[in-house]
């Protein structure tokens, strides 16, 4: 339908407008003329990322933090460690827990109040992956047995929304992570010390770094119109317009933490294979940035 | 080998179904669909009137909410609502109902494992009781690999997903089921060729499991899909049977 | 009702007995053939190639016609006209459709009925038999109105008349007075106009009763006393399930509390 309207405009000559009202008219039929030509409106190929950047440590008062940039998706995550009671059926676990917040500061897309449905389904993946395929093991995080365990707090706060806000915030939190020193703690008789001086960068003996079993870190495409072409790193534009979003999460090792794909149209396996393919190349190059600044 | 739950003696077998359409009175479509110990009951009232603020001009509103078994609703629960309305938002043909909203719940009834294929399973039913019109019909079923004996087992109980290295959740159309895909098709998957119409409506995956396991539960799944497709039709071909009793003579 | 031409295969494409069909089935419904040759695929614009007129539970997508409902597959040859026939709870105002509605409020020039539809129908003053300026009907809030559809728009609220256009005859319609209304399923209120449909006959063998049926799914119903009227609606929501012999047993069993 949208390609006969164009076909009837560019017939009639006196119907002319700038490129700009007409993304605005059209967005689909816009985008379409680009991904004809293998590429999209921002420049870049059709499987490329957005340049990314990875920072360790910008909060000081934090345990750990990290800042990640994704083209002009930009988020920051810090981890704060306390202490706590542990459960009565896990008295050797300590917690972790991720929150994302998508405030209004992001993004107009985002309204004040409590935690919008996407914050709190991208925080919900985040949290099945650390579980799932079992990144920390909780039982570091044990103080004394039934007493006292570390609570691991980690906030992602989304400080600018362009889209792909679930590969920007598990990248953050990852680094961050690994970014993590906790003084080391002494128990007696009921009551927690501990010494020396947060978030020290020597590695001395006074504090300690979270032991990581691996290192997920995930690619998103969607898929755009009915040809179901995949398009790597979907800014929000190209989300909006989506038909169908496609995460993998992956490990160092290549083994995958988490696949999902929603949206309306059916996706077939090859183009599945393909997208865990792209995202394995992705995960090293994103892993080559993280290390680059650590 | 047989099953943790001992009523099954197949890892690729699943749980009886059991469905009913038309069960609340006030709803304009209800249904319930069991998984074995799994309930779940979902209510469509709608095409029905909107509230101004939330009224679209082109398409019909939809909202979906998931009620937990206890408690109040949580992330979970926005999650499931979430994965429920991104899969089928775009199979209602809401243009047909400008103006109006369409109100899905979804209530978990029982739970033994696999709750959000059997939620899908319910919307889906109580959406053909409701008689909105949809593009297609959907089905789901979940699959899990053991970490001990790193096999598939289909639609898994709670029990059973605690031995899970990973879970697979899986939803399948039936635009491709019907027209394109012939028995031969499906045999092909057993030596690994994939069939390639094969479309994932949606997926949802974690734990630890390589690219080769991920397909083969996708395919496992796929099979599967196709028995829960069937019994979709059995149901729906009863109740209108039902109805049709005193004019069909 | 959305018409396309297209071309039929060599011996007819009528499916054998009821089929059923589910949203996303193709027409023709499985077991028979689509007409496909490559490129020009099924909607072809030989001017040989038959109409097809499209009803209710059918939509056209891309070159293909697919059910949208669930239902039985109807067709009738005269016309070639394909249907679905499907039955749901929710009205959806279609034009021609007898429906029984309740006023909800008045203004000068409408009346605001509920039709069980999404949006409120609109029931002109002066859309009744001999209606004037000087001589309008004066219908209180609450009553139940027999009316016809006569204007039914997605876009738009319906529109209702209580007389024939052509004829300007009320022709039965208007406001049902004393009896009783109730709701039932919109394929219910459907098989009980269909003269097949047993159980008001044999209802109306045993005592007599006047009935309004709704396509929208509001039955009226007036009798003697109102433990007769309540018994017959109950009678009536009772059927829907039921086979002939076991609306007979159940009808004897309603008669014998009369």
């Amino acid at each position: 339908m949208a390609s006969s309207t164009t076909a009837s405009l560019a017939a009639s000559p006196a119907f002319t407008f700038s490129a700009s009202t007409f993304q605005k008219l059209h967005p689909t039929e816009y985008f379409r003329k680009f991904v004809s030509q293998g590429v999209r409106p921002d420049g870049r190929l059709l499987n490329s990322f957005r340049p990314t950047t990875v920072h360790q440590g910008v909060i000081t008062t934090a345990n750990g933090s990290a800042m990640v940039r994704i083209g002009g998706t930009t988020v920051v995550c810090g981890v704060k460690a306390e202490v706590a009671e542990p459960k009565l059926d896990a008295p050797d676990q300590g917690y972790l827990v991720p929150n994302v917040d998508l405030s209004p500061i992001c993004s107009s897309a985002f309204r004040p109040g409590p935690p919008s449905e996407q914050a709190q389904v991208v925080s919900d993946q985040i949290n099945r992956v650390l579980k799932e395929s079992n990144v920390l093991d909780l039982k570091d995080l044990c103080i004394e047995e039934g007493k006292a365990v570390w609570s691991l707090w980690v906030d992602v706060v989304c400080v600018s929304y362009d889209g792909n806000i679930y590969d920007a915030s598990l990248t953050a939190v990852m680094a961050a992570l690994a970014n993590v020193r906790i003084r080391k703690p002494t128990y007696e008789e009921g009551v927690v010390k501990v010494s020396g001086v947060d978030n020290t960068d020597e590695d001395d003996n006074s504090s300690f770094k979270l032991k990581l079993a691996r290192t997920p870190l995930s690619a998103s495409f969607v898929l755009f119109d009915t040809s179901l072409t995949l398009l790597a790193d979907p800014n929000f534009a190209e989300e909006a317009i989506s038909e169908g979003q496609i995460s993998i999460t992956i490990d160092e090792q290549g083994k995958l933490c988490a696949v999902s794909k929603v949206g309306a149209a059916t996706t077939s396996l090859t183009s599945m294979r393909q997208c865990v393919d792209r995202a394995r190349e992705r995960s090293q190059e994103l892993r080559a940035i993280m290390n680059q600044h650590q | 080998m047989s099953r943790l739950d001992r009523t099954r003696t197949s890892p690729h077998q699943l749980r009886p179904f059991f469905s009913s359409q038309n069960l609340l009175n006030r709803a304009d479509g209800s249904a319930q669909f069991d998984f074995g110990g799994s309930s779940v009951i979902c209510s469509v009232v709608g095409p029905a009137e909107v509230k101004i603020r939330d009224e679209k001009l082109d398409r019909a509103t939809i909202e979906i909410v998931a009620r937990p078994l206890v408690g109040l609703p949580g992330v979970k629960d926005k999650t499931l609502e979430r994965n429920i309305r991104e899969t089928l938002e775009p199979l209602i043909l809401s243009g047909l109902h400008p103006r109006t909203g369409i109100q899905i719940v979804v209530q978990t009834m029982k739970e033994d494992g696999c709750i959000l294929s059997t939620a899908f399973n319910a919307a889906i039913l109580a959406l053909l009781d409701a008689g909105i019109p949809l593009k297609s019909i959907l089905a789901s079923v979940t699959c899990i690999i053991d970490s001990r004996t790193n096999q598939i087992l289909l639609d898994p109980t709670i029990e059973e997903t605690t031995h899970a290295k990973s879970t697979h959740v899986f939803v399948f159309d039936n635009k491709v089921s019907i027209s394109s895909i012939n028995p031969e098709d499906v045999a092909m998957d057993e030596d690994s060729k994939e069939p390639s119409h094969t479309g994932i409506l949606f997926s949802d995956s974690t734990g630890l499991f390589t690219e080769d396991e991920f397909f083969e539960c996708a395919n496992a799944c796929f099979k599967a899909a196709q028995a829960v497709h069937g019994f979709i039709r059995t149901a729906v071909s009863k109740k209108l049977e039902k109805e049709y009793q005193q004019t069909r003579a | 009702m959305a018409s396309i031409k297209t071309e039929q295969p060599p011996g007819s494409l009528l499916p054998q007995g009821p089929s059923i069909v589910l949203p996303g089935d193709l027409l023709p419904a499985p077991g028979t053939r689509l007409v496909t040759d490559d490129d020009d695929a099924f909607i072809t614009t030989s001017t040989t190639a038959p109409v097809i007129k499209l009803g209710p539970g059918l939509l056209v997508d891309d070159d293909s016609i697919g059910a949208i409902k669930a239902g039985i597959l109807k067709h009738t040859p005269t016309g070639n006209r394909w249907w679905v026939e499907s039955n749901q709870r929710r009205y959806v105002a279609a034009q021609g459709e007898s429906v029984v509605g309740v006023v909800i409020s008045k203004s000068a020039e409408h009346y605001k009925m509920d039709i069980g539809a999404a949006q409120h129908a609109l029931l002109g003053v002066l859309s009744f038999e001999g209606a004037s300026k000087r001589f309008k009907p004066d219908i209180k809030i609450g009553s139940l109105v027999y009316c016809r559809v006569s204007l039914a728009n997605k876009d738009m609220e319906a529109e209702l008349e209580c007389f024939n256009p052509t004829t300007m005859k009320s022709d039965g319609y208007g406001e049902l007075k004393n009896g009783f209304a109730i709701k039932t399923s919109l394929g219910l209120a459907r098989r009980l106009l269909d003269p097949k449909t047993l159980i008001l006959r044999l209802l109306g063998q045993h005592t007599p009763f006047e009935t309004v049926i709704g396509m929208n799914g509001k039955i009226w119903v007036d009798s003697e006393s109102p433990k007769k009227i309540i018994l017959i609606c109950n009678a009536i929501k009772n059927s829907e399930f039921l086979s002939d012999t076991e609306c007979k047993t159940m009808v004897k069993t309603v008669i014998e509390k009369l």
